[in-house]
């Protein structure tokens, strides 16, 4: 998963071109060693380099929800104080969200491929994979809640508590359909468990979690700075459609309440 | 279908989806930077340290 | 407290009376559905038998969004939220008022719909206390979280789109205990439809917590 950083002035700093050269190079070893270096699983044969990304997907998009969760919980603290000083938690709550939601995506795309190749069907009604999908959807729907036009701070808090429901809920989900699938119909195809993973296919996984990690927080952190560049945009929009608005009735004392 | 071809066909969709995805986001920032004028308006400042013309 | 919930009930429960959307509108639209489920399945007794329990779940699912989206329609519509906030009525009562109401409409609906399913799919019930519970329960789970989604999406201009959006994730388990739960009691699975109805209530307590605690919140930005 190479990575392209990015040389221009508008979301890049030091910090982030280091870290996105970093997840460039990382990406280039990582598909080497995933897909030459590391050894074809004995059960599996090469299917299981496709695990080398479908692990570290979940993770990260696991850590992604972790992170929407705790900096709604801090925004929903700090804005009932101040009206302003939270928005930055609001920030990192989208933004976490919507890589966790890209490395969902990834997680259901490469799992139902080695699915396929594994178990010879793409898809088994199985408590993670259900699990997975239904947390897809969910936070598809706090994206979409999200984009909605409203004051950000309003915005911001409605989207924060539906972030904390929406991980409550995870739990809640994932046992229901795990007793819903272990309760009956003992699967029909025999469900391939995950391999033993040793040796070199262990620190091929570990190495891949830490690439995968390093290209999740160059992406965060981007996708931050451009939601605070949207913000910076919308308050100059309606900076300049006030004053306008001013200099349209440059005498008339109940312009200005006219705009508000 | 073999393993080799879904293996490929995984990394390879993967692969597309990153960095289409880091690209719009990068090209996103970039247009509204541009929009707004990033380096003129001082206000951005504490966002981008970068964009002091000293630092291209 | 507990009069300003019972208050605010009779409140929904009379314009419900009066502009009779629930029972002119949605539980026709849901008996239309257990109809058409019939044209999908190509009117094959015995697989609507088997897929009785869930058929008439994903009808009451259907037929609770739409009354989530219309117990907060006549809210927004006169601007009432604001009313809300001026008064000295709680959020947790309002919450509670109108968890209370739409649990009093959904009911109804299933009054509607178990008879359908019974005649129409030709199923016998073997446990009418499970059937009863399980449909509490499943009152009771999806009143509690459409209540708290429904006011998410309140007043929003995209919300016909977005509640269902948000609100059917959260609402699957109570789906799927609920077809499970029916299963049982129609006696088309021996299984452990009493411990999915107790699931169900374990949701919706979980939910009437969150609710209770984030009402405030919800209300004060809608």
């Amino acid at each position: 998963m190479p990575e392209r950083t990015d040389d221009s002035k508008m979301t890049a700093t030091p910090l982030t071109r280091v870290l996105g050269i970093l997840g460039i190079a990382a990406s280039v070893v990582m598909a080497v060693l995933g897909l030459f270096i590391s050894p074809p699983d004995v059960v599996q044969g090469e299917a299981v380099r496709m695990l080398y990304l479908h692990v570290p997907s979940i993770w990260i998009a696991y850590g992604s929800f972790v992170l929407t969760s705790i900096s709604s919980l801090l925004f929903l603290a700090r804005s009932k104080r101040r009206e302003d000083s939270g928005r930055h938690y609001d920030r990192l709550a989208g933004s976490a969200a919507e890589v966790g939601v890209v490395f969902t995506g990834l997680t259901l795309i490469t799992g139902m491929l080695w699915g396929k190749v594994t178990w010879g069907t793409y898809w088994q009604w199985d408590a993670r994979l259900t699990t997975t999908v239904l947390l897809f959807v969910t936070y598809l729907g706090y994206l979409a809640l999200r984009r909605l036009p409203a004051d950000p701070v309003v915005r911001g808090r409605r989207a924060a508590v539906m972030a904390l429901i929406s991980f409550i809920n995870v739990p809640i989900v994932h046992y229901s359909v795990d007793w819903w699938r272990t309760l009956h119909q003992k699967a029909s195809l025999s469900v391939g468990r995950r391999p033993e993973i040793t040796g070199e296919m262990y620190w091929t996984l570990l190495y891949s979690a830490l690439t995968v990690t390093i290209v999740g927080a160059w992406l965060i952190i981007h996708r931050y700075r451009v939601i605070r560049l949207e913000e910076i945009r919308d308050e100059e929009n309606l900076k300049m459609l006030i004053s306008s608005r001013h200099q349209e009735k440059p005498t008339d004392s109940t312009a200005a309440g006219e705009v508000s | 279908m073999s393993e080799v071809a879904t293996v490929a066909i995984g990394w390879g969709l993967t692969f597309v989806v990153i960095v289409t995805y880091s690209l719009w986001v990068v090209s996103r920032g970039r247009t509204i930077g541009r929009k707004i004028g990033i380096g003129e308006v001082h206000q951005s400042g504490q966002l981008q340290e970068s964009d002091l013309p000293t630092d291209t | 407290m507990l009069a300003e919930v019972l208050l605010l009930a009779r409140k929904d429960l009379r314009i419900e009376r009066r502009a009779k959307v629930a029972v002119g509108q949605v539980a026709p639209l849901t008996l239309l559905i257990v109809v058409v489920f019939a044209f999908a399945l190509d009117a094959n007794a015995p697989l609507l038998e088997i897929g009785a329990g869930g058929l008439y779940w994903v009808a009451v699912l259907y037929g609770g969004t739409l009354l989530t989206q219309r117990a907060f329609e006549i809210e927004t519509e006169g601007g009432n939220f604001d009313d809300f906030k001026m008064s000295p009525i709680k959020a947790q009562s309002l919450f509670l008022g109108k968890s209370l109401s739409l649990f009093i409409q959904i009911c109804a609906l299933e009054l509607v719909l178990t008879p359908a399913i019974l005649l129409l799919y030709d199923v016998q019930v073997a446990e009418w206390l499970l059937l009863i519970a399980a449909g509490v329960a499943g009152a009771v789970a999806f009143s509690v979280c459409g209540v708290l989604w429904g006011v998410m999406a309140a007043g929003l201009r995209v919300r016909s789109t977005l509640l269902p959006l948000l609100l059917i994730p959260v609402l699957a388990p109570v789906l799927l205990a609920g077809s499970r739960a029916f299963e049982t009691a129609l006696g088309i699975r021996a299984d452990a439809g009493w411990s999915w109805t107790s699931l169900m209530f374990v949701i919706a307590a979980v939910h009437t917590v969150v609710g209770l605690a984030a009402f405030g919140f919800l209300l004060e930005e809608s």
